[in-house]
C-alpha cells in the first residue's frame, strides 16, 4: 500500500514536471492577417470570456441582472453567427461574493481559460484583482462607474463615470431646473468608496459653477431609521439635495423625507433608483420632488436604435428578465467587448498581447444610443461618455422612468481630467 | 528485558516534547516535504491562491486560538487586528519601502500594541460580554479605517506595494535552480514557511510555564490566582501575542493582495476565524491549521464540483430552481452544522481520535 | 426643541426594533445559554413570509403578521427539535457556530425563493404620518412603539403568570433542579426558540413596512442590536428592552447634532456610538444595566 501511494506521488511529480510556473501564460504569437491561431481561451472557434461577479450575498442584486445582461448580447450575437461572424463567445461565470479575496481566487481559477473578462464587478474587486491583470497582461471589463478605470491600459470601462453623472445634473438644475448658485445644493453619500465619486463631482462642479455645498451628510448602508441625517438637511434649508446611494437606503431616506415634508428638488444617482420605486407609497413623492441622472433612454422607447434591439433580444434570450438599468450596462459591456475581439480577430491574433494591442487600436465604439460613444485606444488619449440623461418617476413607463432632457453634455463636464489609478 | 511500548512515556520531560516520538518526526518530516513540493507539483493558480488564502487565514487562526482556545477569551475583534497589520504593512513596506523582515516585524509590534491597549478590557469582562465588547472594536475600527484617510485612503481604499525579498530570494518570481518560479508559488512558501515558525512558536508558548499558567486562566481563573498565576498579566499578555500574530496574518493578506479597503475588516471576517477555531478545535494549534483549511478551501471545492449536482443552475439565465451560487453557500452551512453535530470538539477531535486508535493499536477498542 | 423631540421620537421607534431583536437573543440565551447569530436570518425569514402572506395570499396585515410570526415560530423550534436537541450538554461555543451555520443556510434559501429585488410589502402603515403639536408622528414608528410595547407587556405576564413561563425561569435558573422538579427542559427550549424566532418575525415585517421595502439584507439589523442586548445585560429581558431604548436614543440623537457636536470625530460618528456607550457601560457595570452578575467560585 505505502509503495503503491510513493509511486503514485513519483508519478504524479514527473507529471507535473516539477518545476515553476513563473513563465506560463501570455505568448501566442500571430500574424496581422488570416485566422487567429488558438491560443489561452480560443481553440480556434469558441472565444471564452470570464465573468466575476457576486451571483451570491447582498450584492447579488447587481451582479444577476448585469451578468444576465452580458448574456443576452452574447447569446444575441452567437446567432447572427459570433464575433467577425464566425467565432461563437462562450461565457465562464464566477461568484465573487462581492469580496476581494474571493475575486483574487476565483480570477486564478478561470484566468487560464479566459481571453478576457467582460466583466470584474465592484471597485474593491477591481482594484484588488488589478495588480495581477497587469502582471498577466490581461483585459477586463470593470462593471462600475468608477473614474479611476479610465486611465488604465488593463481595463475597458464603459459609460460616463458617476461624477460626470453627478457634474451633468448640477448643470441641469442651475440651468432648467430653475436653481441658482445662490441656493443651498446639499448631498447625501453613502460612506464608501461610491458615495467618494459622488462627492468628488459634486466639489468638481462646485468649483466650476461657484456655489459652495452648503451641508453633507452620510450614512452608513442599512441604516433604519434616517430621521437625523433628513433633520439635518432641513435644518440647513438644502434647496437641492444630490443623493447617492442604493436603493432600499434610498427609499428609506425619500421615505423619512416625505414624513418630515421635507421637499427639496432631489437628483439621485443612478443605482438609487429601482423599479419598485414607481409603485410604491412614495412614487407620489418622486413624481414631485426627484430627477434621477442615468444615461441612454427610457426603457422601450422604440425610437433608440439600441434600447428596440434590447427590448426585443431581452424578450429572446432573457424572457424573465425585469427591465434593469444593470441589464443594459451588462448589455453594453458586452458591445465593448466585441468591438475590441472583432479588432484582435482582424489583427489576427486573440493571444493576450493580442487582446490589449487591439484594445489600443480601439476607435470610437458606439452603443447606439443605449450610452454615448466611447473614444477608446491608448489611456491618454481615452475619452468616455460625457452625456447623461436626466429621467423623472413616471409609473406608467416599463421601468418607471420618462426621459426629461435627453443626452445633455455640460461644459463642465467635457472640461473633466480623468486621472490615473493613485 | 523486553523493550518498552512505543508509546510509553517515562517522565514528565519526555511527554512535553514536541516531536517525541518516530512517527511524530516522521510526521513533520511528511509535511515539510509536502510543504516545499506541493506548489511544484499543484501549479494550478486558483488552488495556489485559495491555499495562500488558507495560509494567511490559519496564521491568523492560530493567533486567535491562544487566545480563545487557551487563554478562554474570546474574541470578535480579530479583524480589527488583521486590517491594523495590512494597512501597517501598505504604509511601512509600501510607502517607505522598508524589505520584508523590516515591514513584517513592525506589522506585528504594532498588532502587539493595540493589543495592550486592548487587552485590560478582559479584566473587567467575562465571556460573551468581552466578546460583544470586542465586536465594538470591529466597527470601531472600521470608523477608524474610513476616517483615518492618511493612513487607509479612507473609503477608496489602499495599495499595498510591500517589497517580498528575502536575501536574494524574491517572493514575487522565485528562481531556484534555472528554474522561475510564478508569484502564487513563491507566496505558497512564504505563507506556509511563516504559518510553521508561528505554530512553532505558539506549541513552544503553550507548553511552557505561560502556556500551562493560560490554560489555568481558561479553566477556572480565580482558581489560577489562587495558585499565585498572575490571572490578569496573562490575559494581557495572551492578547498582546494574538494581536500580534493576527496583524503578522494582515500583513500578509495585504502584501499578498496587494489592495486593501475599510470595507473588508468587517464582523464577517472576524466570525469566520471564530468559527475556524470552533470548527478546528479549541486550544489545539493543528487544529487552527486543519479549520483554515476546512472553511477557507471547502467553498473552493463545492465551488468546483457544484455544477455537478443535478436540478441545479449553473449558470444565470440558466435552468433549475436554485443558481449553484446560492446553493455553494447553502452547502457549506449544513456541513457545519452536520459536522458540528457529529463531532462537538472539532476537526481536531476527529484527530485525536484516529492517532488514539493507532495509539492503541492492534488493542484498538 | 422641536428638533430635539423629533429626534427623541426617532430613537424611540429604532430602539423599539432594537429592543424586539435584542429581547429574542435574551429569550434564548437565559434559556440555553447561547447566543443566537442566526436571529437576523430568523428576522429576514419572517419579513419575507409576511410579504407572501400580504402580497401573494392577499391577506390582511394584521393577519399577515400573525401568522409569519407563527410560522417562523414553527423554523425556530423546528431547528431547536431537529438540530440543537442533539446538542445538550456539547460545548457551547460548537453550539454558537451550529447558529452561525443555520445563518449561513437561510441566507441562500431566503433568495433562492424571494430573488435579491427589492419588494414592497403591501401593509397600511407606508409613509402615513399623524401630526400633532408641531411634531410629526410616523403611522408606522408609532406602531412599532406600540407593538413592542404591547408585546413587552405580554411577555412578562407570561413569564410572571404561566406555568410554561415558570417552568422556562425555573430551567433558566437551574436545569437541573428543574429537571427534577419535573419540568421538561426540551419543551423549554423549543418554546424558547419559537419565541425568540416569532420576536424576530414581527421585528422583520414591522422594518419592512416602511418605504425602503424588503430586501435580503434586513437581517443585519441584528447585529445593530447586540449592543442592546449587552447594554441591559445578557439574561435579563427588562434590560433588552431598556438597553434598546438607550442604544436607539443614543444613536439618533448622535444622528441629529452630527454637525453641531460631533464633527470633530469624524463623519458618521452615530453608527459607532453604540457601540462605544456599550464599552462604557460594560466597564461600569460588567454585568450590563439589568444583568445577573455571575456568582464566581473557585
Amino acid at each position: 500500500m505505502h509503495r503503491r501511494i510513493t509511486l503514485a506521488l513519483a508519478a504524479m511529480l514527473v507529471i507535473a514536471g516539477c518545476g515553476g510556473a513563473g513563465d506560463q501564460g501570455g505568448g501566442g504569437s500571430g500574424g496581422t492577417a488570416g485566422a487567429p491561431p488558438s491560443t489561452t481561451g480560443f481553440d480556434g472557434t469558441t472565444i471564452k470570456l470570464g465573468v466575476l461577479s457576486p451571483l451570491s450575498g447582498p450584492v447579488a442584486v447587481i451582479g444577476l441582472p448585469l451578468t444576465a445582461g452580458n448574456k443576452i448580447w452574447f447569446d444575441a450575437l452567437n446567432q447572427r453567427g459570433g464575433v467577425a461572424g464566425k467565432y461563437k463567445v462562450e461565457l465562464v461565470q464566477e461568484d465573487t461574493q462581492y469580496k476581494p479575496d474571493v475575486t483574487v481566487q476565483q480570477y486564478n481559477k478561470v484566468k487560464g481559460n479566459v481571453v478576457a473578462f467582460t466583466q470584474v464587478l465592484g471597485t474593491a474587486p477591481t482594484l484588488a484583482v488589478l495588480p495581477q491583470l497587469k502582471t498577466d497582461k490581461v483585459l477586463a471589463a470593470p462593471a462600475s462607474l468608477d473614474a479611476l478605470w479610465v486611465r488604465e491600459a488593463n481595463l475597458l470601462p464603459v459609460g460616463g463615470p458617476y461624477q460626470i453623472q453627478v457634474i451633468n445634473a448640477l448643470d441641469h438644475y442651475l440651468t432648467d431646473g430653475g436653481g441658482s448658485k445662490d441656493a443651498k445644493i446639499c448631498n447625501m453619500i453613502q460612506d464608501d468608496v461610491y458615495g467618494e465619486a459622488g462627492l468628488q463631482g459634486l466639489q468638481y462642479a462646485a468649483q466650476k459653477y461657484g456655489f459652495s455645498i452648503a451641508n453633507t451628510q452620510r450614512y452608513k448602508t442599512g441604516t433604519e431609521n434616517f430621521t437625523g441625517q433628513i433633520q439635518a438637511l432641513a435644518g440647513a434649508g438644502c434647496q437641492m439635495v444630490f443623493l447617492t446611494a442604493t436603493p432600499t437606503d434610498a427609499g428609506k431616506i425619500w421615505g423619512t423625507a416625505a414624513q418630515a415634508k421635507f421637499t427639496p428638488r432631489w437628483y439621485a444617482q443612478s443605482p438609487a433608483y429601482a423599479s419598485a420605486m414607481s409603485k410604491s407609497a412614495i412614487t407620489p413623492y418622486l413624481q414631485q420632488t426627484t430627477l434621477i441622472v442615468a444615461e441612454g433612454t427610457e426603457w422601450g422607447d422604440e425610437k433608440v436604435p439600441g434600447m428596440k434591439d434590447l427590448v426585443a433580444r431581452t424578450a429572446q434570450f432573457g424572457p424573465g428578465q425585469q427591465p434593469d438599468y444593470y441589464l443594459a450596462f451588462g448589455y453594453n459591456q458586452g458591445r465593448a467587448m466585441t468591438a475590441v475581439l472583432e479588432k484582435a480577430v482582424e489583427l489576427g491574433n486573440l493571444s493576450r498581447d493580442g487582446i490589449l494591442n487591439a484594445m489600443n487600436q480601439l476607435g470610437r465604439v458606439s452603443f447606439d444610443g443605449l450610452t454615448d460613444d466611447y473614444q477608446y485606444g491608448p489611456v491618454e488619449s481615452r475619452n468616455p461618455p460625457r452625456s447623461s440623461t436626466l429621467f423623472a418617476v413616471d409609473p406608467t413607463k416599463p421601468f418607471g422612468l420618462k426621459t426629461v432632457k435627453y443626452n445633455t453634455t455640460s461644459d463642465a463636464a467635457k472640461a473633466f481630467e480623468f486621472q490615473k489609478t493613485g | 528485558m523486553a523493550k518498552p511500548h512505543r508509546n510509553l512515556v517515562r517522565d514528565y520531560r519526555q511527554d512535553l516534547r514536541l516531536f517525541g516520538s518516530p512517527a511524530a518526526r516522521a510526521g513533520l518530516a511528511a509535511m515539510l516535504v509536502t510543504l516545499v513540493m506541493l506548489p511544484m507539483v499543484v501549479q494550478d493558480d486558483f488552488w495556489l491562491s485559495v491555499l495562500v488564502y488558507v495560509g494567511i487565514t490559519a496564521v491568523g487562526a492560530i493567533g486567535l486560538n491562544l487566545l480563545t482556545g487557551y487563554c478562554g477569551q474570546i474574541s470578535l475583534g480579530h479583524a480589527f487586528f488583521i486590517g491594523a497589520g495590512a494597512y501597517v504593512t501598505g504604509w511601512a513596506g509600501g510607502e517607505l519601502g522598508l524589505p520584508l523582515v523590516l515591514w513584517l516585524p513592525m506589522a506585528a509590534l504594532a498588532g502587539g500594541l493595540l493589543g495592550a491597549v486592548i487587552g485590560p478590557f478582559a479584566l473587567r469582562l467575562r465571556g460573551h460580554y468581552l466578546a460583544i465588547v470586542t465586536l465594538g472594536l470591529v466597527f470601531v475600527g472600521e470608523h477608524l479605517w474610513r476616517n483615518f484617510r492618511g493612513l487607509t485612503g479612507g473609503n477608496s481604499g489602499t495599495s499595498v506595494n510591500a517589497p517580498v525579498s528575502l536575501g536574494p530570494i524574491d517572493f514575487n518570481r522565485v528562481e531556484l535552480a534555472g528554474e522561475v518560479y510564478s508569484r502564487n508559488q513563491g507566496y505558497f512558501w512564504l505563507v506556509w514557511a511563516l504559518v510553521a515558525i508561528v505554530a512553532l512558536l505558539v506549541k513552544n508558548l503553550v507548553r511552557t510555564r505561560p502556556g500551562r499558567a493560560l490554560q489555568a486562566v481558561r479553566d477556572r481563573d480565580q482558581a489560577a490566582e489562587v495558585i499565585g498565576v498572575r490571572a490578569g498579566r496573562y490575559k494581557i499578555g495572551a492578547f498582546v501575542v494574538s494581536s500580534a500574530i493576527a496583524s503578522v496574518a494582515g500583513a500578509l493578506f495585504g502584501s499578498y493582495q496587494q489592495f486593501v479597503s475599510p470595507d473588508e475588516w468587517n464582523l464577517l471576517l472576524s466570525i469566520q476565524y471564530i468559527a475556524i477555531v470552533i470548527v478546528g478545535g479549541l486550544g489545539t494549534v493543528f487544529g487552527s491549521i486543519l479549520g483554515a483549511v476546512f472553511v477557507g478551501a471547502l467553498p473552493a471545492l463545492i465551488d468546483r464540483f457544484g455544477d455537478a449536482i443535478p436540478g441545479v443552475r449553473t449558470s444565470v439565465g440558466g435552468e433549475g430552481f436554485i443558481s449553484v451560487f446560492a446553493l455553494n453557500q447553502a452547502i457549506f452551512g449544513v456541513l457545519i452544522v452536520l459536522f458540528l453535530v457529529l463531532e462537538p470538539r472539532g476537526l481536531a477531535g476527529i484527530w485525536l481520535r484516529i492517532k488514539a486508535y493507532f495509539k492503541s493499536w492492534p488493542f484498538s477498542y | 426643541m422641536t428638533a430635539f423631540l423629533q429626534n427623541c421620537f426617532a430613537g424611540l421607534a429604532l430602539g423599539s426594533t432594537y429592543a424586539l431583536v435584542a429581547l429574542g437573543f435574551v429569550v434564548i440565551f437565559k434559556s440555553t445559554g447561547v447566543i443566537n447569530f442566526a436571529q437576523g436570518g430568523l428576522l429576514a425569514l419572517g419579513a419575507y413570509l409576511g410579504y407572501t402572506f400580504s402580497n401573494n395570499l392577499l391577506l390582511g396585515f394584521g393577519v399577515a403578521i400573525l401568522l409569519a410570526c407563527l410560522a417562523a415560530a414553527l423554523v425556530g423550534a423546528g431547528f431547536e427539535r431537529i438540530v440543537l436537541r442533539r446538542m445538550v450538554g456539547q460545548p457551547p461555543f460548537a453550539v454558537i457556530m451550529i447558529t452561525i451555520g443555520l445563518l449561513f443556510i437561510l441566507e441562500p434559501v431566503i433568495t433562492a425563493i424571494w430573488g435579491f429585488d427589492n419588494l414592497q410589502v403591501r401593509n397600511p402603515w407606508n409613509i402615513n404620518t399623524v401630526e400633532l403639536g408641531g411634531l410629526v408622528f410616523g403611522v408606522k414608528d408609532l406602531w412599532t412603539i406600540g407593538l413592542t410595547t404591547a408585546v413587552v407587556i405580554g411577555f412578562f405576564a407570561f413569564f410572571k403568570y404561566s406555568p410554561l413561563g415558570l417552568a422556562m425561569r425555573v430551567t433558566a435558573f437551574d436545569p437541573e433542579a428543574a429537571l427534577a422538579q419535573g419540568i421538561s427542559a426540551r419543551r423549554v427550549y423549543a418554546v424558547s426558540w419559537a419565541i425568540a424566532a416569532a420576536l424576530a418575525a414581527l421585528a422583520g415585517i414591522a422594518m419592512a413596512a416602511g418605504p425602503g421595502g424588503l430586501s435580503p439584507s434586513i437581517g443585519f439589523i441584528a447585529l445593530a442590536a447586540f449592543p442592546a442586548m449587552i447594554v441591559g445585560g445578557m439574561d435579563s429581558p427588562g434590560g433588552a428592552v431598556l438597553g434598546g431604548l438607550v442604544i436607539g436614543l443614543a444613536e439618533a440623537l448622535t444622528r441629529g447634532y452630527q454637525d453641531q457636536l460631533f464633527s470633530w470625530a469624524g463623519d458618521n460618528v452615530s453608527i459607532i456610538v453604540p457601540y462605544i456607550l456599550m464599552i462604557v457601560i460594560l466597564l461600569i457595570r460588567p454585568y450590563g444595566l439589568l444583568g445577573t452578575k455571575d456568582v464566581r467560585r473557585v
